[in-house]
C-alpha cells in the first residue's frame, strides 16, 4: 500500500549522514498511541481479512494477559476520542461501555473487565479499530515479555514464534545488538518507562514491493521479489517502510503497550524531495554490511544504489 | 541440567518422578531421604498418566523439591507443566536420557519438527518448507527457530 498522503507528514526517519543501531526514542509530542491517516479505511478491511484468515499469523496472547487487554481497551479507545472525537465516541455508564467507530458505521457495547461480553480477546477486539499493531509486554522479575500481541503488518518476523519470549531473546537475531549491548541498554530504558510519559521511535527498512503483511510466514510470497529489482524498477518497486514505534506504560499491570505503524513509500516519491533523495543515497552507501543483511537489503542494494545516482544526477543537470 | 542428582536438605518433602528405565540417576538421592526418614513421594511415570501428573503436582504445598528423570521427549512438557505450576528453578531437577533431539519450529506452517542436535537444515515434513537452522530459540516451544533456506 502506497502512501497517498502529503509527503511533508511522511515519517522520515533520517538524521546525518550515517545510520547505526541506536535507542533513537523520544519523548512523544502528542501523547496518542495511534494515528488515523487517509487509508484507514483501507488499511482496516485488509487488516481484518487478515486477523479472519489468519488468526494464529496475526494474534496471539498468552492466559494471564486478559487484564493487561483491557487496559490497552482503555487507552487505545481514550486516545481515539480525545485525537479523532468526529469519528469516534464512548458512552460509558459503569462498567458498560458502548464504543462508536463512525468511519465504519460500528457501534459496540460491552461491559468494561467482562471478557464474555466480547465476542473475542479485548486486545483482538481494539485492534479491529486501529492501523496500528498492539504488542503488549508485561515487566516482571525484572525482564520484560512478550505477553500478547496482534501483528498483521510485521517486518519479517513471526508473532508466532515470539509469544511468551523475553526482550533479548526477541532481538537476538538482530546483528551486533548484543554484543554492543544495546539490548541491555534499552531494555533498562523500557523497564524505567513512567506512566504518562509515552516515548516514540522510528524503525526502518527497504522493500521490494508495497505489501503491508511482509510477515517471516509469508516470505516466500514476497521475499522472491528482492530478486527481481533493477536500476530501473527500483523508484516503483522498492519502497522505504518506516515503522513509527510508540511506547507507553500501562500502570495497573505495570507492562507497556508498544504500538507500530507502518508506512510505505516508494523510492521514486523519497526521491521527489532533492535533500531526502541526497540524505538517503549517502546513508545506504555508507551502511555496514551486517545491517544491510539484516534488513535484507544486500540482494538488491547496488540497483538501488544505481537508481538513486541516476536520480541525483538529473537533479544537478536541472 | 546436571548429570548427578544433588540431595537438597531441609525441605518439606521430596517428589521423586521417573518411568521404569529412569532410575538410576535418583537412586542415590532417594536412599537418602529414606535414611533421613524424610517424607517423599515417587510417581511413576508413563505417557497415559501425564495429565494425572498435572493435578498431582498442582496439590504440593510449599516447600516441596521436585525431582524428574524422563526420556529427553517427555522432560520438557514436565519442566513447563512444574514451571506453570510454580516450582522455581531453585525447586526443582531434572535429568533426561535416551535420544536427544531438538525441535525446529516451521516459520511458514508453525509445525514443530524433530531434528538432530548438530543439523542445520531440513524439510519441514508438514509444509515441506526447506528450512535453515537458526540460533533464535523459544522457552514457550522448547525450538529453535526455522527460516527459509536462502541455497
Amino acid at each position: 500500500m502506497k502512501w497517498t498522503g502529503d509527503l511533508a507528514h511522511f515519517p522520515y526517519p533520517f538524521k546525518g549522514s550515517t545510520y547505526r543501531y541506536s535507542n533513537n526514542s523520544i519523548p512523544m509530542k502528542q501523547p496518542y498511541c495511534i494515528e488515523v491517516t487517509s487509508s484507514y479505511k483501507k488499511e482496516m478491511l485488509f487488516k481484518r481479512k487478515l486477523l479472519s484468515d489468519h488468526p494464529e499469523r496475526c494474534y496471539q496472547s498468552l492466559p494471564h494477559s486478559i487484564t493487561g487487554q483491557w487496559e490497552i481497551v482503555e487507552i487505545v479507545i481514550d486516545h481515539l476520542v480525545s485525537q479523532y472525537p468526529q469519528d469516534f465516541s464512548i458512552e460509558q455508564e459503569n462498567n458498560r461501555w458502548i464504543f462508536t467507530n463512525k468511519i465504519l458505521d460500528e457501534k459496540k457495547e460491552f461491559i468494561f473487565g467482562e471478557k464474555n461480553s466480547l465476542p473475542c480477546e479485548p486486545l483482538f477486539f481494539i485492534s479491529q479499530h486501529v492501523q496500528e499493531d498492539l504488542i503488549y509486554m508485561r515487566q516482571r522479575d525484572d525482564n520484560l515479555y512478550l505477553d500478547a500481541g496482534q501483528l498483521c503488518f510485521p517486518a519479517n518476523w513471526s508473532l508466532a514464534f515470539n509469544i511468551g519470549m523475553k526482550f533479548k531473546s526477541i532481538h537476538h537475531p538482530i546483528p551486533g545488538f548484543k554484543e554492543e549491548g544495546l539490548d541491555q541498554r534499552i531494555l533498562q530504558f523500557l523497564m524505567r518507562l513512567e506512566a504518562g510519559t509515552p516515548w516514540e521511535r522510528l524503525n526502518w527498512s527497504l522493500m521490494a514491493g508495497d505489501r503491508l503483511d511482509t510477515s517471516l510466514e509469508t516470505f516466500n510470497q514476497w521475499g522472491r521479489l528482492r530478486k527481481q529489482v533493477t536500476s530501473e524498477n527500483a523508484g516503483e518497486l522498492v519502497h522505504i517502510r518506516v515503522e513509527v514505534q510508540k511506547l507507553f506504560r500501562l500502570p495497573r499491570t505495570n507492562s507497556i503497550l508498544f504500538s507500530i505503524h507502518t508506512h510505505l513509500l516508494a523510492l521514486e516519491q523519497l526521491a521527489t524531495n532533492i535533500e531526502w533523495l541526497q540524505q538517503f543515497y549517502e546513508i545506504l552507501s555508507e551502511l555496514p554490511d551486517h545491517i544491510v543483511e539484516y534488513k535484507g537489503i544486500s540482494t538488491y542494494k547496488k540497483a538501488v544504489l544505481k537508481y538513486l545516482e541516476k536520480q541525483l544526477q538529473q537533479v544537478k543537470t536541472l | 541440567m546436571s548429570m548427578d542428582a544433588v540431595f537438597i536438605e531441609g525441605k518439606r518433602k521430596y517428589i521423586f518422578c521417573s518411568d521404569e528405565h529412569g532410575l538410576r540417576v535418583l537412586s542415590s538421592v532417594f536412599e537418602n531421604v529414606k535414611k533421613e526418614k524424610l517424607a517423599y513421594e515417587w510417581y511413576h511415570f508413563s505417557a497415559e498418566k501425564r495429565e494425572c501428573l498435572e493435578e498431582f503436582l498442582s496439590k504440593q504445598k510449599m516447600g516441596t523439591f521436585l525431582y524428574v528423570e524422563l526420556p529427553y521427549s517427555e522432560l520438557h512438557t514436565v519442566q513447563m507443566m512444574a514451571k506453570r505450576i510454580g516450582f522455581s528453578s531453585d525447586e526443582t531437577q531434572y535429568f533426561g536420557y535416551g535420544e536427544k533431539w531438538i525441535s525446529i519450529f516451521c516459520c511458514r506452517c508453525h509445525e514443530l519438527n524433530r531434528a538432530e542436535e548438530q543439523q542445520t537444515g531440513l524439510t519441514c515434513h508438514q509444509c515441506e518448507l526447506k528450512l535453515e537452522v537458526s540460533d533464535h530459540y523459544s522457552e514457550l516451544y522448547h525450538a529453535f527457530l526455522g527460516y527459509p533456506a536462502t541455497g
